[in-house]
């Protein structure tokens, strides 16, 4: 199973955290902290495994990827197979680049929102839900429609994020 | 709506990414939940858009780590709102901030339940989304029929069906109850002929939730699961959004090979023919190739059907061929692949079959732990750490040592721990395993915990052959210019004890250790002066001929630290300096530690086996430290030979390295200046010891004591068995007998005595030829005691002895005891006891016999205890605080605060109280958690004496209390507090003595700790 994803960028600030069991908010905090720590130590080419039982307890692993200023993290247990969840990190963020065209921080941070609704449907309470950025795709434009159709408001164009950025 | 802008939303997030520091995102962050809180409470004018918004950014207040308790209510709210954007926004908020047991959940489960069941299938999937993340115990009794209806109709498009089986999954977790084995099993089984990849995984996971916690049910599924394997494998019909990388949905593969490793067992031919073909095509068709997303999916199917094929205990070929493909991946350049190729190599290693063909992959092993990546110095240390034997445990320990020094901080401790487990373990030999921790302490001295330094001196101590040469090799280390502290500790502490075994050679002399061990002493912390102090008064007792300028050194030290402030260093200080006073007695109080008992490990057990006399010496080393906590009244200085055992007088630590004749107790000598040759000419190592030339000294100067060679129990089965059963004198002058003692006593002497002193009658000692009974009538300060010796065998025993050796405040008269006890015949002496003065001394019954070839001589404590002339009395409240005024204060009255008490519900401390005939009174202290007794003592001395006891206890800490003692005569005070505190400080353990005159702050110490526990016993010595 798999216990949180966690996407942080690499000064530490947490951009989309999700945990499947449940923790207290401090206990979230000081993992994230943790991790963060552990991330940014690493070198470049090295493996995407990372120790976590320190962190997460026992029966804990963590695989991780680094894209651009983002770390996307992965925490699971052994029931799951460290290479799968490397490949469901991609998944995740070649849906994400679909969705954005060439994802970048700002995208996340804006639409987070809309980031919990992408992640929703390649995991699901801590199973992999869908490993089809097609099929994700296809999932998320149905909501986008329905969404339009209750006709609540203007999207907020990819430009309008960037010109909001620092 | 999730999925466009809020404008209020962007703006927040803008606000708190432009805040510099944490304190004023705080700020903002506060500002905003203020505005939030008011706008829920104004109820009315609330847009639903509104509501939407904050519940969002509430959620964004949550990642960044804040508190939004108030806000859950909200998002739970918009869970039964009639549009899918709010709705949409409070299924997803409520599964990120509200946790399964929360009370709001309960009110939405309707709303949940008729999305469910509903026709909308967004709704649908909303709140089954919402229901896997989050739902519990009671989401699993309410939804579970409608979600499996969801999961079989046929009717259900795959978006939703797939999120079914998962939210099945979960509630499966929350209550295995809900799914029927009988009748899912089957609609399990057609699950898994759904063509929908999506589906199917999602049913992949659901199985293996099921079959973990049952497979016997899901047989038919096994089959399917190899036909699904075979079409991924096969690339039969695979969508090309299902192919990632080139690779047929991966996580699939991976999962339906999970789903069999949870089978025991593959019975059907066919079926297993067909798993192995794909198995075999899956591990030989997997190449690395150059990009990295490919590589990491091919793998991941590539490791899973290695675990596979491990789990179906494959034919050894496949499985060498397994490890020859592990052994290609630790070496290639992609480190992903190189991590879980050690990592699987490590779970093989269980395998044994091929534990020969990965030992041979060691030296690339090693490599991997200079790898660059820390993750994969780990799992290569794992993977060392559980290959490692004795056939290559030199190599594998000194290439960990060697990378020591240049291993990165984090991993250094477990490193350190791995190494000193490992050095223990598989040990060639003992010398290599000190090298090994002296090397340890050496790099990496701040990652060597307490214990492992502890254990290496456990193996010094125990291992005399050790001794010279951990001596040697501490006294190179201190010639290093930088040491660590725990290398100061080790050190001083086997110089003192052992570094007057190489006194001959140069570098060695007292005072060249001293001078090394001092200069270290300006750069330790606190914790390490009093090891030093120890070691100083060792090398004092150890320097023969006395060298008074070392002495005054070393007294001018001690002098200095008479002041210390730290508690330990000071008493060590003080005490040391006065005991050092003591002359020649210094020999025996400072006498070599005596041999830790043994720990049940691997090690120590083959230690044993092959080292039967060391393990002997243990034993006796061992008796030697306990006899000397026990009291000194039990020594009888002048103590004429019996049985024609000489008493031998011989310096501790001559004897303590040499065995003791057996011979010796036919001989009958009597002067001291003839035994004294006797023992020299038969101690062949003694010449060499610096003591002997000044046995003479010794001899004339102290105690004398024995024990035949057979006499004594062996406390090897039971540490604990020395401690009261033996009761010898309190010199540790005990000769060490390397004849293995032919009798061994049944039952735990130490005990029998323990209850007999709270009961008169009972079995005193017990062996396989003979059984002593005792019956005792106590009537005031008198008693009558009747010993029954009763032979249980068919032949006589013979030379029978029986010496009662007399604390000096009872006067004993035993009747005659004949020397022939018959077969089967059971003899009655009796023993008249006067109880002269209050004392805690205890009178010891010396007995011998002989059966066949066998001399047996047993020391027994004997149960003439204080306590057995104590009286119980009833006394009124207005009659006891009279006598509690009158008895103003010391000597008359005694106050103490006893620490390291055995913590003891107060009603227990009172049975206590009253076991030992000490009359408890109730309702006399108006403190519930105080207790007062009172008793009459009778002695011939004192009379009957009136004593009162009050224990003030706090209830926080039930391992101290207040004790205060009170009666006539300040003997009585004395000795009756001070056997109360015996009694509440080791109270079933051990009735036992503590030191009474010239007590060592070594001995006091592993007193008060009276624990077997050898790590705990050393700390205390230490």
């Amino acid at each position: 199973m798999i216990r949180a994803v966690l996407v942080m960028n690499t000064q530490g600030r947490p951009r989309i955290t999700k945990f499947y069991e449940f923790w207290p908010v401090e206990k979230q905090h000081e993992a994230i902290r943790n991790v963060f720590s552990v991330l940014c130590s690493r070198a470049e080419h090295v493996s995407n495994f990372v120790d976590a039982e320190s962190i997460f307890g026992p029966d804990s692993r963590l695989v991780y990827k680094h894209f651009a200023t983002l770390y996307f993290v992965l925490i699971f247990d052994s029931s799951e197979n460290e290479l799968a969840m490397l490949d469901l990190i991609q998944v995740f963020v070649e849906t994400l680049d679909k969705c954005f065209r060439n994802v970048c921080e700002l995208d996340i941070v804006f639409n987070y929102s809309k980031i919990h609704a992408i992640l929703d449907e390649i995991i699901f309470g801590g199973q992999v839900l869908e490993t089809s950025s097609t099929e994700v795709m296809k999932a998320v434009e149905e909501i986008t429609k329905l969404e339009a159709a209750s006709n609540a408001i203007n999207l907020v164009s990819k430009s309008v994020s960037n010109w909001r950025s620092r | 709506m999730a999925l466009s802008g809020m404008r209020g939303l962007s703006v927040f997030i803008s606000d708190v990414r432009n805040c510099q520091n944490k304190e004023q995102e705080r700020l903002r962050v506060d500002k905003e939940l203020g505005k939030i809180r008011t706008r829920f409470k104004s109820e009315k004018g609330l847009k639903p858009y509104d509501k939407k918004k904050y519940v969002w950014k509430m959620l964004y207040i949550y990642m960044l780590g804040y508190d939004v308790d108030f806000g859950h209510m909200e998002a739970v709210s918009l869970i039964s709102a009639p549009k899918y954007p709010e709705k949409q926004v409070g299924y997803i908020v409520t599964s990120c901030l509200v946790n399964e047991n929360h009370d709001f959940l309960r009110l939405a489960i309707n709303t949940v339940r008729t999305d469910i069941i509903g026709r909308n299938e967004t709704f649908q999937c909303l709140a089954l989304t919402m229901v896997g993340n989050i739902g519990g115990r009671e989401f699993s009794e309410s939804l579970a029929p409608d979600v499996q209806k969801l999961l079989v109709s046929s009717s259900c498009r795959p978006l939703v069906k797939k999120k079914a089986a998962l939210c099945l999954l979960r509630l499966y977790r929350k209550n295995p109850d809900v799914v029927n084995v009988d009748g899912w099993a089957v609609r399990m089984a057609q699950l898994l002929d759904e063509r929908d990849l999506g589906v199917l995984t999602s049913s992949m996971s659901l199985l293996v939730a099921l079959v973990s916690n049952n497979y016997e049910a899901y047989w038919s599924c096994l089959p399917k699961c190899v036909k699904i394997l075979e079409r991924l494998a096969r690339n039969q019909d695979i969508p090309q959004e299902y192919t990632y990388y080139g690779i047929p949905s991966p996580w699939l593969q991976v999962k339906t090979m999970r789903a069999l490793q949870y089978f025991p067992i593959i019975e059907d031919p066919n079926t297993r023919r067909s798993l192995f073909e794909v198995l075999q095509r899956i591990l030989m068709g997997t190449d690395v190739v150059k990009n990295v997303n490919k590589n990491n999916a091919s793998h991941a199917v590539l490791f899973e059907a290695l675990a596979l094929v491990m789990h179906l205990d494959a034919e050894k070929e496949m499985m060498s061929q397994c490890v020859t493909l592990l052994g290609k991946f630790i070496a290639v350049r992609e480190p992903n692949i190189r991590y879980l190729g050690l990592e699987n190599m490590t779970r093989m290693f269980m395998i044994t079959d091929v534990q020969d063909i990965i030992k041979r992959h060691q030296a690339q092993i090693i490599t991997s732990l200079k790898d660059p990546d820390i993750s994969i110095r780990r799992r290569a240390l794992d993977l060392l750490y559980s290959m490692c034997d004795v056939s290559n445990a030199k190599d594998i320990v000194e290439e960990l040592l060697q990378y020591l020094s240049t291993a990165d901080f984090a991993m250094r401790e477990e490193l350190s721990l791995k190494a000193a487990i490992l050095a223990e373990k598989f040990t060639p030999d003992l010398s290599w395993y000190v090298d090994v921790i002296l090397q340890l302490i050496d790099k990496a001295g701040e990652f060597v915990s307490d214990d492992i330094w502890f254990r290496v001196i456990q193996f010094v101590t125990n291992n005399d052959d050790l001794q010279p040469y951990a001596a040697a090799k501490a006294r190179e280390y201190l010639d290093k210019p930088a040491i660590h502290e725990t290398m100061v500790k080790v050190s001083a502490y086997i110089l003192g004890e052992f570094g007057h075994l190489l006194v001959r050679q140069p570098g060695f002399s007292p005072r060249e250790i001293f001078n090394i061990i001092h200069e270290k002493l300006p750069t330790v912390s606190t914790s390490t002066i009093p090891i030093l102090l120890s070691t100083y008064a060792k090398i004092l007792m150890h320097t023969q001929p006395p060298d008074p300028d070392l002495q005054n050194q070393i007294w001018a030290i001690f002098k200095k630290y008479e002041s210390c402030i730290e508690v330990e260093i000071q008493q060590r200080a003080v005490e040391y300096f006065a005991l050092s006073r003591k002359g020649a007695a210094l020999v025996d109080i400072l006498a070599e530690m005596p041999k830790f008992p043994e720990r049940q490990s691997a090690l120590i057990k083959r230690a044993e086996d092959t080292e039967v006399d060391t393990a002997e010496q243990s034993a006796m080393k061992l008796r030697a430290q306990q006899l000397s906590q026990t009291s000194n009244a039990l020594v009888v200085s002048d103590q004429h030979p019996t049985n024609g055992t000489p008493a031998v007088m011989v310096n501790q630590l001559g004897l303590l390295k040499v065995p003791n004749p057996s011979t010796r107790s036919n001989m009958d000598n009597d002067s001291e200046d003839q035994r004294l040759p006797q023992v020299n000419g038969t101690l062949s190592k003694v010449e060499a010891l610096p003591q002997s030339a000044d046995l003479d000294g010794v001899l004339l100067d102290t105690l004398a004591i024995e024990g035949p060679p057979s006499s004594i129990v062996q406390p090897k089965s039971n540490s604990n068995l020395g401690l009261g059963g033996i009761a010898v004198e309190s010199s540790a002058l005990v000769p060490v007998d390397q004849q293995a003692n032919a009798v061994q006593p049944i039952g735990n002497i130490a005990e029998r005595f323990r209850s007999l002193c709270l009961k008169d009658s009972g079995v005193l000692y017990e062996d396989p030829y003979i059984q002593i009974g005792l019956k005792a009538e106590w009537r005031a300060h008198q008693g009558r005691v009747v010993l029954f010796l009763g032979n249980k065998n068919t032949s006589p025993l013979l030379s029978v002895q029986a010496i009662i050796l007399p604390p000096t405040h009872l006067k004993t008269e035993l009747s005659l005891v004949p020397e022939t006890i018959p077969p089967r015949a059971q003899v009655q002496c009796p023993l008249e006891v006067v109880n002269l003065l209050p004392s805690r001394d205890v009178a010891v019954l010396d007995f011998s016999y002989k059966f066949g070839n066998d001399m047996v001589n047993v020391k027994l404590q004997l149960p003439a205890v204080l306590n057995k002339f104590l009286q119980p009395i009833s006394i009124s409240a207005e009659d006891f605080f009279a006598q509690w005024r009158s008895l103003s204060g010391p000597p008359l009255k005694l106050q103490e605060v006893v620490r390291g008490v055995k913590p003891l519900p107060l009603l227990e401390m009172a049975n206590l109280f009253d076991s030992y005939s000490l009359t408890v009174c109730p309702g006399l202290d108006p403190n519930p958690n105080n207790l007062v007794a009172c008793a009459t003592f009778y002695s011939e001395n004192t009379r009957a004496m009136l004593c009162l006891i009050r224990i003030e206890t706090d209830p926080a800490d039930r391992t101290q209390l207040r004790m205060t003692v009170a009666s006539g005569d300040p003997t009585l005070t004395f000795e009756l507090k001070m056997f109360i505190k015996e009694m509440l400080v080791s109270i079933p353990p051990a009735i036992q003595k503590p030191p009474q005159a010239s007590p060592t702050p070594l001995q006091q110490a592993s007193d008060v700790a009276a624990s077997t526990d050898p790590g705990a016993m050393l700390a205390a010595l230490l």
